[in-house]
C-alpha cells in the first residue's frame, strides 16, 4: 500500500522565514541578504562598533585564518549597510525597508539555549519621518499577526547598542485565551532595537541630516523556540527528522 | 554592580521605596537588574551597567543620581557637590612623573604620615560586605568604599617600603623624597601582586613604578603589588587617585587574566575629575577612620577636561520618539537629571521658535562622557520620561511594492518541490574538517574549516537518520539542505539532497532560478501553530502484527484500539500493509468463502526514562493480542 511518496517535511526556521516574510512584506519590507563571510567594516566599523569595543574581542568573534578584515558575521546588521551602500550607489535614496532573515555566529560553547551558529531576523526602515513609535507599532502588528488570535503588547526598556541612539530592549506578551499555556500573560525579552545612530547613515553614505530610521534583530531561532515550544535550540540544528517531521 | 539600598539612602532624605520599586524604577528607565537579595535588613540590586554608562554608574552616587532622577527625589546629599577641593601639594615630600599622559591623563599621589592600621567600623564592614566584599582593614577598606561610593578606583601603598631619594633636577638641597612614575613595563618585569600571584608583564603594559628604584609597585588601574601593600605595620601611606586609558587597561587586564573591580571602572572611560574628588574622600575618610596626617598632594593633570555642551531641539526630540512633548517637559527631565540647560537660539537670526520648536543647550555634566549628540539627549528625555509614553504607530503606506528577493523566491519553490518529492529539509552546520577556508579561533577547536560542499553534511544526517526511520514512519530517508558553502574562493547558496537510494548531490541554487522577475511572491505554506513535541533520547524497540479482518473492517478503528491497549510506552503506531485477498473461486467457478482483508500495523515503544527492554514490549503486544482476539480478528 501507500506506493504515492509521502510528504517531505519543511525546517521550521524556514516556514517561520516565509511567515515573517510575508507579514513585513505587507508593511512594505523587502527581503535583502548580504555575506556571512563578512569584512569587519560591514560587520563592525561601519555600525559604529569602534576598534576598541570588546565585542570585536577574540572570543566573540570567529576570525579566518590568512585573512585579516574578514568574519563571520556577528549580526545581520552588516546588510543594513550593504543595502543602504548599494541602494545610495544606484543613486536611490530612501525611504528603505528592508528584513534580513539570516545566520549569524558567536563563538562561544553550546547549551540549551546558546548556538555557535543561529538564526537573526533583521529589520530596517529608513525615511524622512520614521519614528521610535513607528518601531512600536510595527513590531506590535508582526507579533500581532504572528500570534493570530492572540493579542501581543509590545514594551520597550532602555539599554545600549552602538548603532542604535535611543536604543531599546523589546519584550512581548501574549495575551488572551488562544496564547500558548508557556507564553501566556508573560513578558518575554525579544529583541534589541531603536532609532539608527546618524553615525550608520552616514557611514553609508545616507544623507543623515535629512533621513531617520529604526532598526531591529531579534533571534529567529529564539522566536521559533517560544512559538513552537521548542526547548532545547541545539535540535535546529540536529538535522534530526523526530523534530523536523513534527512541522 | 551590585548595590545596597541602604547605602542608596545616604544619598537622600526622602525614605527610598522599597526594593522592588527601585529595581522597577531602574528597569523602566536606566538599567535591567540582574537580581535582587535581601542581606540583613537591607537589599542588594544586581544592576546590569549598559557600557555606554559605565563612565558615571558603576558606583552607588551614580545610581542615586539616576534614582532621584526616575523618581523625582532630590539629590540632597551628592558628596560631589560639598567637596571643598583643596589639592594642591603643600610641600615637596611626594613627586610623580607620568610619561605618557595620553595612557594616564592624570595622576594624585597623596601622601599621610602617622595612620594606625586596624579593623574598619562596624558600618563600613556592613556597607562593604553588603556588596560582596571582604572587610581586610580599614585604609585599604577606605579606599573601596570610596570606589564603591563614588566611582573612583584607588590604591594605598606602604610608604615604607618605597625608597625616598634627592630630586635628580631643581634645589640640591631639597629634601628626599618619593617618586612615582607611570611608565610602560620592560618586557621581562615581573609584578607579585597582593594575592601573591606572579605576573610576567610586557612592554604594552602601563605600570606603576618607584621612581627612585625602578621597581614595579603595581599594575597601573588593575592591581597593586605585594611588596608595597598595607600591612598591620604599615603608618605612612601614599594614596593613588589616578586616571588611566580605557583601552589600555582593559588590554593589560585581559592579557593577564586579571579582571578587578578596579580596571573594571577604568575599562569604561572615567573622567579625569573624578581622581580629584576620589583623593579628597579617602584622604578625609582615612583620618577619620586611622588618623594621620596629610603631608604632600601630586597631581600630574597636564590636560584638564573641558566643560561640554550638548543641544537638541523639541521639535527634534519629538520627530525620533514619535511624541508630542512640550519644551516645558523637556526641561523637567532635564532638571531631574541634573542637566543644566537653557533655551538657545534656534537659527542665526536669533530666533528661538516656538515652545515646541525651541532648542535646549545642555551642560554636560563632567561623568557624563556619552553624551555627544542630539540624539544622546533625545534618549535621556525619552527614558526618563518612559518609554511607555511612545504610542504605538504603524508606518506610513510605503508608496511603492517592495521588491521580491529572487534568491528568497526560487529558494521557497525548491523547498516546496523537493518537498513534496518526500525529502525533508535539514540545517547542517558550516563547520567542517575540510575546506579552503579556516577559522582562526575556534573556542571548541573542532571542525574548524568553513564547508566547501553541502554533500557531508547531508551523508552524515542520512546515517544519522536511517536508525530512526521505523520511528519516522518512512521507508525511505530524503533528506535536502539549502546552506552557504565556500568554494573556489566565494560563497555560494548551494541546494543539496540525499537520499537512502542516491548519495548526496548538490547545485547552486542560482541554476534553480527563471529568467524572468517575479511579481511577487507564490502562496506557499508558512508555518502553523504546530506544538514541537519532545523525543526520547533512549533506543526504541518495533513490533508489527498483522491480522485478517473483514473487509468492512475500518483500518483507523484497528488503530484506535491498538493505541488503547498497547499502553503508554507505545509512542507511535501506524499501518503499514494492507492486502485483500479475494473470495476464492471453487471448482463450478463460484466464489466460496469470504473476500479477507490483511492488515498489518507497526507499533514502536519507547521510554522516556530508560532503555526499554524486549520484555517489556512483549508484555505490552501480550495484551494487544488479546484484544484483537477478543475483538474476533485472525492473528496471523
Amino acid at each position: 500500500m501507500e506506493k504515492e511518496t509521502p510528504h517531505g517535511h519543511i525546517h521550521p526556521l524556514s516556514l517561520l522565514t516565509r511567515e515573517a516574510n510575508d507579514i513585513f512584506y505587507r508593511m512594505g519590507f523587502s527581503f535583502a541578504e548580504g555575506p556571512l563571510l563578512e569584512d569587519e567594516w560591514h560587520n563592525f566599523d561601519a555600525l559604529n562598533v569602534p576598534k576598541d569595543h570588546p565585542a570585536r574581542d577574540m572570543q566573540d568573534t570567529f576570525f579566518i585564518k590568512d585573512t585579516p578584515g574578514m568574519v563571520l558575521r556577528t549580526h545581520t546588521s552588516n546588510v543594513q549597510i550593504r543595502y543602504m551602500e548599494e541602494q545610495m550607489q544606484n543613486g536611490t535614496p530612501p525611504p528603505y525597508r528592508i528584513i534580513v532573515p539570516g545566520k549569524v555566529f558567536r563563538n562561544e560553547a553550546t547549551d540549551m539555549t546558546h548556538e555557535a551558529e543561529f538564526y537573526q531576523l533583521e529589520g530596517l526602515a529608513v525615511g524622512e519621518d520614521v519614528t521610535l513609535s513607528n518601531l512600536k507599532g510595527t513590531l506590535e502588528q508582526f507579533f500581532n499577526e504572528l500570534f493570530k488570535g492572540t493579542n501581543v503588547e509590545v514594551r520597550f526598556r532602555p539599554s545600549y547598542f552602538p548603532f542604535v541612539e535611543p536604543g531599546v530592549e523589546v519584550d512581548m506578551r501574549v495575551v488572551g485565551e488562544a496564547a500558548p499555556e508557556k507564553l501566556r500573560d508573560k513578558w518575554i525579552e525579544m529583541m534589541g532595537a531603536g532609532m539608527v545612530h546618524p553615525q550608520v547613515l552616514k557611514n553609508a553614505g545616507v544623507d543623515h541630516t535629512k533621513y531617520r530610521g529604526f532598526a531591529f534583530g531579534m533571534g529567529l531561532d529564539r522566536l521559533a523556540m517560544l512559538r513552537c515550544g521548542i526547548d532545547d535550540i541545539r535540535l535546529i540544528h540536529s538535522a534530526d527528522l523526530r523534530f523536523v517531521n513534527q512541522f | 554592580m551590585l548595590v545596597s539600598r541602604l547605602w542608596l539612602q545616604k544619598f537622600f532624605d526622602t525614605e527610598l521605596p522599597p526594593a522592588e520599586k527601585l529595581s522597577e524604577a531602574l528597569t523602566f528607565h536606566a538599567f535591567e537588574i540582574d537580581g535582587m537579595e535581601k542581606v540583613g535588613n537591607d537589599d542588594v540590586l544586581d544592576v546590569k551597567v549598559t557600557p555606554n554608562r559605565g563612565h558615571d554608574c558603576l558606583s552607588h552616587r551614580g545610581i542615586a543620581k539616576e534614582l532621584s532622577a526616575i523618581l523625582q527625589i532630590p539629590f540632597i546629599h551628592d558628596p560631589l557637590a560639598k567637596a571643598r577641593l583643596n589639592l594642591a601639594g603643600k610641600t615637596d615630600k611626594v613627586a610623580v612623573t607620568v610619561e605618557d599622559s595620553a595612557l594616564c591623563p592624570r595622576y594624585l599621589a597623596g601622601y599621610i604620615t602617622g595612620v594606625k592600621v586596624g579593623p574598619s567600623p562596624e558600618w563600613l564592614r556592613e556597607r562593604l560586605e553588603a556588596v560582596g566584599q571582604r572587610s581586610i582593614n580599614n585604609i585599604v577598606d577606605a579606599t573601596n568604599f570610596v570606589m564603591f561610593n563614588m566611582g573612583q578606583p584607588l590604591h594605598a601603598f606602604d610608604a615604607s617600603k618605597l625608597h625616598r631619594g634627592l630630586p635628580s633636577r631643581g634645589s640640591p638641597e631639597g629634601s628626599p623624597r618619593y617618586h612615582i612614575v607611570v611608565r610602560k613595563a620592560r618586557t621581562g618585569e615581573k609584578i607579585l601582586t597582593l594575592d601573591d600571584k606572579e605576573y610576567s608583564l610586557t612592554d604594552s603594559m602601563l605600570v606603576i613604578a618607584d621612581g627612585n628604584t625602578e621597581t614595579v609597585i603595581g599594575i597601573a588601574g588593575v592591581k597593586g603589588g605585594k611588596p608595597a601593600g598595607i600591612s598591620e605595620e604599615t603608618t605612612n601611606i601614599i594614596i593613588e587617585s589616578a586616571n588611566f586609558d580605557g583601552t589600555s587597561v582593559r588590554k593589560t587586564a585581559q592579557a593577564l587574566a586579571l579582571r578587578t573591580d578596579a580596571s573594571a571602572r577604568f575599562e569604561q572611560g572615567l573622567s579625569p575629575w573624578f581622581s580629584g574628588y576620589g583623593m579628597h574622600f579617602v584622604v578625609e575618610l582615612i583620618q577619620r577612620l586611622a588618623g594621620g596626617e596629610l603631608q604632600d598632594i601630586a597631581d600630574v593633570y597636564p590636560k584638564p577636561q573641558k566643560p561640554r555642551h550638548s543641544s537638541v531641539s523639541v521639535k527634534k526630540i519629538n520627530q525620533v520618539l514619535g511624541t508630542a512633548l512640550t519644551g516645558a517637559d523637556v526641561a523637567d527631565a532635564f532638571t531631574r537629571l541634573g542637566f543644566e540647560h537653557k533655551p538657545a537660539r534656534l537659527d542665526d537670526a536669533g530666533r528661538t521658535g516656538g515652545e515646541e520648536e525651541g532648542v535646549f543647550e545642555v551642560v554636560v555634566p563632567f561623568e557624563r562622557m556619552d553624551i555627544e549628540i542630539a540624539e544622546d539627549l533625545v534618549e535621556e528625555v525619552g527614558r526618563i520620561i518612559g518609554y511607555d509614553k511612545i504610542p504605538a504607530v504603524p508606518l506610513p503606506p510605503l508608496g511603492q511594492v517592495p521588491e521580491v528577493n529572487k534568491n528568497f523566491y526560487t529558494a521557497k519553490r525548491v523547498r516546496d518541490e523537493l518537498a513534496a518529492a518526500g525529502y525533508s529539509e535539514v540545517y547542517t552546520s558550516v563547520f567542517a574538517d575540510r575546506g579552503e577556508r579556516m577559522v582562526l579561533n575556534k573556542v571548541d577547536s573542532v571542525r574548524p574549516y568553513l564547508r566547501t560542499t553541502l554533500t557531508d553534511g547531508l551523508a552524515d544526517a542520512l546515517n544519522k537518520n536511517i536508525p530512526n526511520k521505523d520511528m519516522l514512519g518512512l521507508t525511505e530517508v530524503k533528506l535536502f539542505e539549502i546552506g552557504t558553502v565556500w568554494k573556489d574562493g566565494k560563497e555560494i547558496t548551494m541546494v543539496g539532497s540525499a537520499s537512502e537510494k542516491h548519495p548526496a548531490v548538490e547545485k547552486p541554487l542560482d541554476e534553480y532560478v527563471d529568467g524572468g522577475e517575479p511579481a511577487q511572491y507564490e502562496d506557499l505554506p508558512t508555518s502553523s501553530a504546530v506544538l514541537y513535541r519532545p523525543f526520547s533520547k533512549y533506543p526504541y524497540i518495533v513490533r508489527d502484527v498483522a491480522m485478517w479482518v473483514s473487509n468492512d473492517t475500518d483500518p483507523a478503528d484497528v488503530l484506535w484500539l491498538l493505541k488503547k491497549v498497547a499502553g503508554e510506552l507505545c509512542v507511535k503506531t501506524y499501518l503499514f500493509d494492507r492486502f485483500e485477498k479475494p473470495a476464492r473461486p471453487d471448482d463450478s467457478g463460484r466464489s466460496v468463502g469470504e473476500e479477507k482483508v490483511s492488515l498489518a500495523f507497526r507499533l514502536i515503544f519507547q521510554s522516556f526514562e530508560k532503555t526499554l527492554t524486549e520484555a517489556g514490549a512483549n508484555e505490552a503486544m501480550a495484551k494487544v493480542h488479546t484484544a484483537l482476539q477478543t475483538k474476533g480478528f485472525d492473528i496471523r
